[in-house]
């Protein structure tokens, strides 16, 4: 049972992802983001990330799709011209595919990474600071906010 | 053998590429910002997948989270951003913005 139902997640993420990317009208990939927000929101919740995924989920599902659609409305882009290059595609698929193969031929036989970054006690020292992360945290949010206050109301 | 770290690293990098590669090919400053969009959700899945079945998962959590909040706060910006260039130029076309600019 062990990777299958990880290898259906991730296909749906990817289909998801793909049929967003590729697709010309705008309502459609708004709603393949909002499902691939739920799908990786899926993902984190059922890997034991249950904060993390109820967060992900609250933050691109709700609020970042809320503001696309928003700014979708505004500027009326409903139709999206992704024009005819077939070599650029082509060039695109065969690159994603070789990162595909090499990542898993990468990640499948060396041993975890961060284990190893444990033993030297890196993770441990971030770990003891945690409260200034959260900090941080506030403060990029709070410093993002205010440049879109700022940003959308500027006189011209 | 196929495990779930792998199948999610592998998910992770594809996404990333995915992002990176629509990032560069699309002429829509909003399918851009979309891009971006899957570039944050590769790294957001890949980080989670580094701390699958070790004692570090809580750490990785902490980055998945940081991760959510930087990315969700880039997007609110660039979309700010987008809709002042539409006011001012009228289209969402980085060509079209770069010829009306000169």
């Amino acid at each position: 049972m062990t990777g299958e139902i990880a290898l259906l997640l991730s296909a749906a993420l990817l289909v998801t992802v793909i049929s967003a990317l590729l697709s010309r009208s705008m309502s459609i990939t708004l709603i393949m983001m909002f499902y691939a927000s739920l799908v990786l929101g899926v993902i984190f919740t059922i890997y034991q990330g249950i904060l993390v995924g109820l967060l992900h989920i609250v933050t691109f599902a709700g609020a970042v799709s809320v503001m696309l659609l928003t700014v979708v409305l505004m500027t009326g882009q409903t139709d999206l011209d992704i024009g005819k290059r077939p070599l650029a595609l082509l060039l695109g698929t065969v690159t994603i595919l070789v990162v595909a193969a090499a990542s898993y031929s990468l990640f499948s036989t060396v041993p975890n990474g961060v284990q190893q970054a444990q033993s030297m006690n890196i993770l441990s020292f971030v770990w003891t600071y945690r409260p200034w992360d959260l900090l941080i945290l506030v403060i990029i949010f709070a410093g993002a906010m205010t440049a879109v206050v700022n940003l959308l109301s500027k006189e011209e | 053998m196929i495990t779930d770290q792998s199948v999610f690293i592998t998910t992770a990098a594809v996404l990333v590429f995915l992002g990176v590669f629509a990032m560069s090919y699309s002429r829509n400053l909003l399918k851009t910002i979309i891009s971006f969009q899957v570039v944050v959700f590769g790294a957001n899945l890949g980080l989670f997948a580094s701390g699958l079945g070790t004692s570090s998962s809580m750490m990785a959590n902490t980055l998945v989270l940081f991760s959510i909040v930087v990315g969700g706060s880039v997007e609110a910006v660039g979309l700010a951003l987008i809709v002042l260039v539409h006011k001012k130029y009228g289209t969402l076309d980085p060509w079209k913005i770069r010829r009306l600019r000169n």
